[in-house]
């Protein structure tokens, strides 16, 4: 048997060096709180290599995806400094396994939150809503896994890149998005994908980091969740995400 | 090609279904694998059947097909138009019967309300912005009077575009007062989001279903006109109704509409 503290190491290996993996779940099945155990601790191994941790994300958000990976609650991730990739930059291939790209709403926090918070708290606790892109990338193979294996690896999270901050006074519970690679919508959705609205997804944010003894801080980044289906990235894809109200955002992939 | 009795012997097929409330076999055996223009001759058939009866009268068209997967689904490039009567209207909120369409599937849609003439030669965008009196957000629910909506092209459009009925929201818009491609839609049923989307779902924008479809009646004979309701097409995946279903759409900057399903 393996300690959770090198399962940690292996997940955190594989992401480090962009390096496919079998599931965790094959040989050693975890339950859900033992593989965030295993994310903290692999998340600890980064922040000793310098990396900061500047926020979370959610993942799961929608319906459909609760039940392919057949759980009934939301996951979550951590965010850091060396994952966020420059807004109309060039995102390198080199550093990811299989990455693939969806469309999700970011929120600024202006006040910390934590615990069990009314959509009304959450809300008066942000400063800023954006649109974003993340950047998804499980290291199992073929990206299959269970529900342990992707919280242990950090929720599959990579990558992202925010756009313009907006007012929070902007309603954003059905805003249309559309996602195109190389000038043609690929994926066209709703912010109401992301559990209804994605304030929702926000205090489930808040509710389970306050279960890691943690919270969310002012500064902090939050990813609520993806709004369509993800789409896998190839070098020389032009990458657009266009939110009503929201404005657009986008990156080049290369090599 | 296809011929003028078959053409006779599928719109009577489609045409007793209906009548019965009954679905019937596909009648795509009786047409020239893909003949369109034929399906459109049996739907056309019919149409003047409902029409010169005088039981029924022009309300407006529908488009239908007018996402990229549902065609390529049914193995064709464009989208398709069928007839809406007046007799297909019912108020938001208003209840039901699960007798008024046959395997009914709901979804959400743009409707546009013509407030001048489309005719002419060559319909450009610009007539069409000009030509629009209104926008409303609309639930249309799809029936097909073919057994277990086991279709291929030619059936659903001799099958009137699969039309069933529509519901149409209270809070009248200009064409200006909402973003057309990137307004978001979501559908509830029963209060669960069951389907979500955006304009541009709809080939890119519902304006360029619209100028399709007006473009292609003016040709056909059937130009759009004062108080012609647009159904502009679907702006997400259509969801199955079950008794006692409530579905309701939300389309960002239109509005909102309902359609209750009766219990039994």
């Amino acid at each position: 048997m393996k300690t959770l503290a090198e399962l940690a190491e292996y997940v955190d290996e594989a992401a480090r060096t962009a390096t496919e993996i079998p599931q965790i779940s094959d040989t050693h099945p975890l339950s859900v709180e033992d593989a965030y155990a295993v994310q903290a601790l692999s998340m600890q191994r980064r922040y000793a290599r310098g990396e900061k941790r500047i926020g979370i994300k959610m993942g799961l958000t929608s319906r459909a995806k609760m039940i392919q990976v057949g759980v009934s609650d939301v996951t979550w991730g951590r965010l850091t400094d060396a994952m966020r990739e420059e807004e109309g930059g060039v995102v390198s291939m080199s550093r990811f396994v299989h990455p693939r790209v969806e469309p999700e709403i970011a929120f600024l926090m202006k006040k910390p939150l934590s615990g069990k918070v009314s959509a009304l708290e959450a809300m008066s606790a942000v400063e800023a809503v954006a649109p974003a892109l993340e950047i998804i990338d499980s290291r199992y193979k073929a990206f299959k896994f269970d529900v342990g294996d992707v919280i242990a690896d950090n929720s599959s999270s990579s990558g992202f890149v925010v756009g313009t901050w907006h007012s929070p006074e902007i309603d954003i519970s059905n805003l249309g998005m559309v996602l195109s690679i190389n000038g043609r919508p690929q994926e066209i959705g709703s912010s109401a994908a992301i559990l209804g609205n994605p304030v929702r997804s926000l205090v489930s944010a808040a509710r389970m980091v306050a279960s890691a003894g943690e919270e969310l801080k002012p500064g902090d980044i939050v990813l609520a969740g993806g709004a369509t289906a993800a789409i896998p990235m190839e070098a020389g894809q032009s990458v657009l995400l266009e939110v009503e109200n929201l404005g657009q955002i986008g990156f080049n992939i290369g090599d | 090609m296809t011929s003028e009795a078959n053409i006779q012997k599928a719109a009577d097929q489609l045409w007793k279904a209906w009548e019965d409330g009954a679905p019937s076999a596909p009648i795509r055996g009786l047409l020239d694998e893909g003949d369109v223009d034929a399906a459109y001759a049996v739907q056309e058939i019919n149409t003047k059947r409902w029409l010169g009866g005088e039981e029924r009268v022009l309300s407006g068209r529908k488009i239908g097909l007018t996402s990229v997967a549902v065609q390529k689904q049914l193995g064709v490039d464009q989208p398709d138009y069928g007839m809406l009567f007046a007799d297909m209207e019912y108020m938001d909120g208003e209840e039901i019967p699960m007798s008024a369409v046959q395997q009914p599937k709901v979804e959400a849609e743009i409707a546009y309300v013509v407030a001048a003439p489309l005719t002419g030669g060559h319909i450009t965008m610009v007539d069409l912005m000009a030509s629009i009196g209104y926008v409303v957000p609309a639930l249309e629910i799809v029936g097909s009077r073919v057994k277990d909506w086991d279709i291929r092209i030619t059936d659903t459009i001799a099958d009137n575009a699969s039309s069933g009925i529509y519901v149409l929201g209270q809070t009248p818009k200009r064409a200006g007062d909402f973003d057309p491609r990137l307004c978001g839609m979501v559908m509830t049923r029963n209060n669960e989001p069951v389907s979500v989307g955006a304009g541009a779902a709809c080939m890119g924008s519902p304006l360029n279903a619209s100028l399709w479809l007006a473009r292609t009646m003016a040709k056909a004979g059937r130009p759009l006109g004062p108080g012609d309701v647009i159904l502009s097409g679907a702006l997400g995946p259509f969801v199955s109704a079950e008794p006692g279903d409530v579905f309701e759409a939300r389309i960002n900057g239109l509005g909102s509409v309902r359609a209750a399903f009766a219990k039994e």
